[in-house]
C-alpha cells in the first residue's frame, strides 16, 4: 500500500502545493455513495438487480415542501417547490411495486444490505450504533416518489488512514437510491422507478482533506475498500462522489455529478478559484458600498416597439428591472474561465422559470436593444456610471419569481458566497453550476413507517468478520505480481474482481492478465474502444481461451475489440470466425517447414516474415523455438 | 393501512432509570444534551422515545438532522442547552378574500392532519386556518375557509355518536351560511360515515364533502393536499346537494372523484385511489385547478330553498353485520338475537345466498333466520361479491331465504345497508324500517344496474 499512501502527497509539476491550500483555509470533505449488491431493494421485495426490465405504466405526481421534524421548512425544499413541476414516474415489471411509488408502507429493512453496511463501517473503524433510527430526508426534486429518501445512520466516529493523513469518517448511513431521471422540461420531469429503493451506503468524510489531490486519493481509497467487499454493484452510476469544498471567507459548496474520479481534483481546484474570485468581488462591492434596489420596476413600456427579439412582448408578459448600485463592471467579472458573476446570478434566476437574465455589463446592442432604449431604462432606474442593473422578460408571474431569486443572489454577492449544491458541467472544462441552496438539517424527519433496528452482538460479529481490508488485499496482490505499481493500480481498479475471477478460474499468466486489465484497457479506451461494453463474463471467456492455448496475447486484444464493437458469440466462436485461433504445435511446425522450403533466408529473417504474416495467431516464442528446432533438424539432415 | 406517526407519549417509553436521570439533570426531550460513553461523545437534541424504541435507548438528533439510538447503560448524559419552542406559522398570507364563497372545514382526525410534535409529544394537527392556508395556500383562492376541530380520532375508533355530532355540526354550519362543508376524517371507515351523514342530513341543499388521506400530510407526496383542494372546490363551486367522498381517482395526482356517500367503499388498504364507486359512477371528477366535470345524475342545489337542513340523527346501536361463508355457524344469529339486536345485515355469497341445505343439517341458516325474523329482528341480505345486485328468486334457495322473511337489499353495499338499517330503526320504527330498507332514499339503491359501474 506504500505507493497508494504516498501518492496523495506527490505532486505533478505546475500544481499548487499543499501549503497553498493551507494558506487559503481550504476545507474539503467527501460523500461517497455506493450501491450495494442485494437481491431485493432496501424496503421492499422488488428486484435490486442490474438486469433490464420492461416498463409497464406511468403515473403523474406533484410534490410540495413540508415542515421537518422540528417544524421549520427546509430552504432547499422550499426552493425546489418554487418550481412546481409535474413529475412523471415510469413503473417497471420486476422492479417497481407499490412501496416504490408511495402507495404502500415499507417492509422490514433488508438484512443483507444492513450487514454489508455494518461490515463497511467496521472497516472504517466506526462506532456502530446500538439502535438504528430510520429517517426521511426530504427531497422534493421528484427523484423519489415519496418526496423523501429513507436513510439510517449505521456508524459514527470512524477514521481512515490514507497516506500520512488520518481522515475522519464521522458518519456512514444506509440509504435508498433515488429514481433515475429520464427527461426534463421546464414544466415536467420524468423518472424511472426501477432504480429507486436500491440500497446504498453513504460514507461521509470530515472536512479535513488538505488538497484537491488528496480528495481524489481518499475517494479512490474508499472506492477500493467498497469493491473489496465484493458485495457492491459495479458499473456506470453505481458509485457517486459528492465533494464539499470551502475556503476561508467562502462557503460550503457541495459538488454533485462528478462522473469520474480522474478529474475530481480539477473540479475542486476550479471551485477554489471560483470562491476566491467571489471573495474579491465581495470585497470590492463592500468597498463601493454597493446595494441592490428594493423595488422591482416594470419597464415594459420602454420596450413597446423594440427590435430586440429577446424582449418581444405578448399578453401576460412583463419586462422588469432592478438597479444594482455600485455594481458597474462586477457582473462581468470572471469567476471561472468563461463564467461570470452575471452567469451565477442568471443560474439562480433560471430556477424561477426564466431562460436567463440580461444585465448591464453585457453588450446590450448585441441583443438588438437600441441606445435610446438603454438610455430610457437607465433614466428610469436612475443608473449612474457606477451602477448596473438586471433585466428579465417573461410571463408576469415567472418574471417576478425569477427576479426575486436573482435579487437575493445579487445581495449575497455583496456579503460573500452563498452555500450551494452545484452540479458538475461535464463539458471538459471541469466547472460547476448552481442547482439549489445547500439543504440543512431541517429536512430530516423520523420514518414512522419503519421500525428502529436493534443491532445485536450476533449481527455485529457476522458483519465484522466480513469487513474488507485494503492492506490485506494489497499484500495478496504483491505476492502474485512482480510490479508493485501494477498491484497498486489493480487494487484501485474496478477491474480487480475480473482479475480475481480470471486468475482463480484459469491458469492464465497473472502478470499478463493484470497488465492487460490495467494498461492495455486504458490504452484501448484512449484509442476510442468502448471497453465498458465488454462484460466480465466475456473477459473471463477470452482469458479461458487464452489459457488453453486457443489465443495468442495479441489475439486476446483482438477478440476483446470484437466484443467491444458489439459482436456476439463465445470468444472461441469469434476467434474462429475472424481467423484469430492460435496456430501452435504441429500446425505451427508445418507452417515453419513451408516457409523454410527453398528459402535461403536467415533464421531471424524468417522469424520476422512469419511474425509479420501471422502476428495475431502465433506466439513469438513458439515461432522462434519452432524455427530453431527446424533449422537444427535441417542441419542434422545435412550432416 | 394508515400512515400515521407512532405517537410518542413523551417520556413514558423510557425506563425508570432513564426517567430518574433526566429528572435529576433537569433534562427534557427537545433539550440539547451531551452523551458520553467510552470514547464516544455525541451532542444533539434529545428526542422522545416511541413504543418502537428499546427501553434503554436514548434517541439523539445530530446537528445534521439524523437521529441515532444509543444504549444508555454505562453512559453519562449532560444538559448543554434547554430546547426552544416550536416553529410558529407565519401569519402572512392568511388574508381571506371576502368575495369568495364561505366553506366550513370540520376536522375530525385521521391521517390527513397527523404530524409528530416532539415538544409536546403529541400529534400536531391542522387546526387554525392560517396553518391550513400556510400548508395549502391554494385554498385561499377557492374559498373563505373557517376551520372547526370537532375531535381528533382515528376513524376505526369512531362510533355513530361521532357521526351524529358531525351531522349536527354540518347542519349548523350550512344553516349559518356556509355554501358547502368539507369534513376531514380518517379513511378506514369514511364510507360508513358518508352513508350515515347521507341519511342523517334531511333536506340537504349544499355539497357536503368528506375527504382524508392515505398518506399523512407530513410527507411531500401526501395525497392530502390535492384531496383537500378538490374537496374545497366541490364545496365552494358545485351545485351538488349531496354527501359524498372526494379522494384521488387514480394513483396519479391528476384528479379526484366525488363519489355518492351511500355508494362509496374503501377498496384498497393503502393506495391513494382506494375509494371506488360501487354499482354507481362517481358523481363528478374534479382537479386541483378548479375544473369539475359532472359524470352522473345527482340532486342539485335549489337556489331559493327556504327550508333549513336538519340533522335527523337517531341511530340504533343494535344492528350487526354477519358474513356467510362455507361452514359458517348460523347460531351467530342466535347470539345477536339473544343480545336484543334489532337488525342483522348478512353478507351472503353470490346473489345473496346462505347455506340452506348443507350435508350437515344443523349448519343450515334457514331456521335461524326464520327464528330471528319471528322475534322481530330485521334481517337484510347483501352480497360479499361487493359488486352487483342481490336477487331473491333466481334459485330455490334464495326464495326460501326470502320466504323466511329476510329483506333483499338490492345493489346496496353491506356497509351502507348496515348504516341505513340502524338509522331507519331508530327514526321510523321496525315496521317502516323493514319496508324502507329495500327502497331508495339517498341514492343508495339504483333502479337499474349500469354496465359501466363495475370495477371503476
Amino acid at each position: 500500500m506504500q505507493e497508494a499512501k504516498t501518492q496523495a502527497n506527490q505532486k505533478a509539476p505546475g500544481e499548487k502545493d499543499d501549503s497553498f491550500f493551507e494558506g487559503i483555509g481550504f476545507k474539503c470533505g467527501l460523500e461517497v455513495h455506493q450501491r450495494l449488491l442485494t437481491q431485493e431493494k432496501l424496503f421492499c421485495g422488488c428486484s435490486a438487480g442490474q438486469e433490464p426490465d420492461s416498463e409497464l405504466y406511468t403515473i403523474e405526481r406533484y410534490q410540495r415542501a413540508v415542515a421537518g421534524e422540528l417544524g421549520s421548512l427546509d430552504r432547499a425544499a422550499l426552493f425546489e417547490e418554487l418550481k412546481k413541476k409535474k413529475f412523471v414516474y415510469h413503473l417497471f415489471d420486476r422492479k417497481t411495486c407499490l412501496v416504490d411509488i408511495d402507495e404502500e408502507p415499507p417492509r422490514e429493512m433488508n438484512a443483507v444490505a444492513l450487514s454489508i453496511a455494518i461490515s463497511v463501517a467496521s472497516a472504517l473503524n466506526m462506532h456502530i450504533l446500538d439502535e438504528l433510527e430510520p429517517m426521511r430526508k426530504e427531497v422534493v426534486d421528484g427523484s423519489n416518489p415519496t418526496a423523501f429518501q429513507r436513510t439510517t445512520v449505521v456508524g459514527i466516529d470512524g477514521f481512515l488512514d490514507v497516506g500520512r493523513s488520518r481522515i475522519d469518517i464521522p458518519m456512514l448511513s444506509l440509504e435508498e437510491e433515488s429514481s433515475g431521471i429520464r427527461a426534463s422540461t421546464d414544466s415536467e420531469i420524468s423518472y424511472d422507478t426501477d432504480r429507486v429503493g436500491i440500497p446504498l451506503v453513504e460514507i461521509d468524510t470530515g472536512p479535513t482533506i488538505k488538497s484537491p489531490r488528496e480528495a481524489k486519493a481518499v475517494a479512490l481509497y474508499i472506492g477500493t475498500l467498497l469493491r473489496l467487499t465484493m458485495r457492491v454493484q459495479r458499473g456506470i452510476g453505481t458509485i457517486r462522489q459528492d465533494v464539499n469544498v470551502s475556503v476561508r471567507g467562502g462557503a460550503r459548496i457541495e459538488i454533485k455529478g462528478l462522473q469520474d474520479l480522474d478529474n475530481m481534483d480539477k473540479f475542486v481546484e476550479n471551485e477554489v478559484s471560483r470562491q476566491l474570485a467571489l471573495i474579491e468581488i465581495s470585497k470590492e462591492l463592500v468597498r463601493r458600498k454597493a446595494a441592490v434596489d428594493e423595488d422591482i420596476m416594470d419597464v415594459s413600456g420602454i420596450f413597446k416597439s423594440t427590435k430586440a427579439k429577446i424582449l418581444s412582448q405578448s399578453p401576460g408578459s412583463a419586462i422588469i428591472a432592478v438597479g444594482l448600485r455600485g455594481f458597474k463592471g462586477m457582473l462581468g467579472k470572471e469567476v471561472n474561465p468563461g463564467r461570470r458573476l452575471g452567469t451565477e446570478i442568471s443560474d439562480y434566476a433560471k430556477m424561477g422559470g426564466v431562460k436567463g437574465l440580461i444585465h448591464g455589463d453585457e453588450n446590450l446592442a448585441g441583443y438588438g436593444i437600441s441606445d435610446s432604449e438603454i438610455a430610457e431604462l437607465e433614466r428610469r432606474l436612475s443608473i449612474s456610471e457606477k451602477d448596473s442593473f438586471m433585466l428579465i422578460a417573461a410571463r408576469h408571474e415567472t418574471a417576478y419569481k425569477s427576479m426575486a431569486v436573482a435579487v437575493e443572489r445579487a445581495r449575497q454577492a455583496i456579503k460573500g458566497i452563498p452555500e450551494e449544491t452545484r452540479a458538475a458541467i461535464n463539458d471538459g472544462k471541469f466547472q460547476t453550476k448552481f442547482i439549489r441552496p445547500l439543504p440543512g438539517g431541517a429536512r430530516m424527519y423520523p420514518e414512522t413507517d419503519a421500525r428502529p433496528v436493534r443491532i445485536t452482538g450476533k449481527i455485529l460479529e457476522a458483519a465484522k468478520a466480513s469487513a474488507p481490508s485494503v492492506e490485506r488485499e494489497m499484500q495478496g496482490l504483491e505476492s502474485e505480481l512482480e510490479s508493485r505499481e501494477l498491484a497498486r493500480q489493480l487494487l484501485m481498479s474496478p477491474r480487480l474482481s475480473v482479475y480475481k475471477a480470471v486468475t482463480a478460474e484459469t491458469k492464465a499468466d497473472k502478470e499478463f492478465v493484470a497488465n492487460f486489465l490495467i494498461q492495455k484497457l486504458t490504452e484501448l479506451r484512449r484509442s476510442g474502444v468502448n471497453i465498458d461494453s465488454v462484460s466480465e463474463g466475456q473477459i473471463a471467456d477470452i482469458f479461458a481461451l487464452y489459457a488453453s492455448h486457443g489465443l495468442t496475447k495479441n489475439g486476446v486484444e483482438e477478440v476483446f475489440k470484437l466484443f467491444a464493437s458489439g459482436k456476439t458469440g463465445t470468444a472461441s466462436e469469434l476467434a474462429e470466425k475472424n481467423g484469430l485461433k492460435r496456430i501452435s504445435g504441429e500446425r505451427l511446425k508445418r507452417l515453419v517447414a513451408e516457409a523454410y522450403a527453398g528459402s535461403k533466408r536467415s533464421e531471424s529473417e524468417l522469424i520476422k516474415e512469419i511474425m509479420s504474416r501471422y502476428r495475431l495467431v502465433v506466439d513469438g516464442q513458439e515461432v522462434r523455438d519452432a524455427i530453431s528446432e527446424h533449422s537444427k533438424s535441417l542441419h542434422r539432415g545435412a550432416s | 393501512m394508515r400512515f400515521t406517526a407512532l405517537l410518542p407519549e413523551a417520556m413514558q417509553m423510557y425506563s425508570e432509570k432513564i426517567r430518574d436521570l433526566l429528572e435529576r439533570e433537569g433534562i427534557d426531550t427537545g433539550d440539547t444534551v451531551e452523551f458520553e460513553k467510552g470514547k464516544i461523545k455525541i451532542t444533539g437534541k434529545l428526542m422522545p422515545n416511541t413504543e418502537a424504541n428499546g427501553e434503554d435507548i436514548l434517541v439523539i438528533k445530530l446537528a445534521n438532522g439524523y437521529n441515532v439510538g444509543v444504549s444508555f447503560s454505562g453512559s453519562r448524559l449532560k444538559l448543554v442547552k434547554k430546547g426552544e419552542s416550536n416553529f410558529d406559522f407565519p401569519k402572512a398570507a392568511t388574508a381571506q378574500d371576502p368575495r369568495l364563497p364561505k366553506v366550513s372545514l370540520i376536522y375530525t382526525g385521521g391521517t390527513i392532519g397527523s404530524k409528530i410534535d416532539y415538544k409536546t409529544g403529541g400529534v400536531y394537527m391542522l387546526l387554525k386556518p392560517e396553518e391550513l392556508l400556510y400548508e395549502i395556500p391554494e385554498l385561499s383562492k377557492i374559498a373563505r375557509i373557517s376551520v372547526t376541530k370537532l375531535f381528533s380520532m382515528s376513524s376505526e375508533d369512531m362510533s355513530y355518536k361521532e357521526w351524529q355530532a358531525i351531522a349536527e355540526r354540518v347542519a349548523s354550519e350550512i344553516n349559518s351560511g356556509a355554501r358547502g362543508v368539507v369534513v376531514t376524517i380518517g379513511t378506514d371507515t369514511m364510507h360508513y360515515a358518508s352513508a350515515a351523514l347521507s341519511f342523517m342530513l334531511q333536506d340537504l341543499n349544499a355539497p357536503v364533502v368528506l375527504t382524508g388521506s392515505q398518506r399523512s400530510s407530513d410527507r411531500g407526496s401526501s395525497d392530502a393536499f390535492m384531496n383537500i383542494i378538490c374537496a374545497a372546490t366541490i364545496a365552494a363551486t358545485s351545485d351538488i346537494a349531496e354527501v359524498g367522498i372526494c379522494m384521488h381517482d387514480s394513483s396519479s395526482d391528476s384528479r379526484c372523484s366525488f363519489i355518492r356517500g351511500t355508494k362509496a367503499r374503501k377498496m384498497h388498504t393503502s393506495r391513494r385511489d382506494a375509494f371506488r364507486a360501487i354499482n354507481d359512477k362517481p358523481i363528478a371528477y374534479v382537479d386541483a385547478n378548479g375544473n369539475i366535470s359532472y359524470n352522473n345524475d345527482y340532486k342539485r342545489v335549489i337556489p331559493d330553498q327556504r327550508k333549513a337542513v336538519s340533522a335527523v340523527t337517531g341511530y340504533s346501536g343494535k344492528v350487526a353485520i354477519v358474513k356467510a361463508y362455507p361452514d359458517a355457524d348460523p347460531s351467530i344469529l342466535k347470539f345477536y338475537e339473544g343480545k336484543d339486536y334489532d337488525g342483522i345485515i348478512i353478507e351472503g355469497t353470490g346473489l345473496g345466498h346462505v347455506p340452506v341445505a348443507p350435508s350437515s343439517k344443523e349448519m343450515s341458516w334457514l331456521p335461524w333466520i326464520k327464528s330471528a325474523v319471528d322475534k322481530g329482528v330485521i334481517v337484510g341480505i347483501t352480497s360479499q361479491c361487493i359488486y352487483g345486485r342481490v336477487n331473491r328468486s333466481v334459485y330455490r334457495n334464495l326464495r326460501l331465504i326470502s320466504s323466511a322473511g329476510a329483506v333483499y337489499c338490492e345493489d346496496m353495499t353491506a356497509e351502507t345497508a348496515y348504516v341505513k338499517l340502524s338509522w331507519l330503526l331508530k327514526n321510523y320504527g321496525k315496521e317502516k324500517a323493514r319496508e324502507m330498507l329495500p327502497n331508495n332514499l339517498r341514492g343508495e339503491i339504483t333502479s337499474r344496474t349500469r354496465f359501466e359501474t363495475f370495477m371503476v
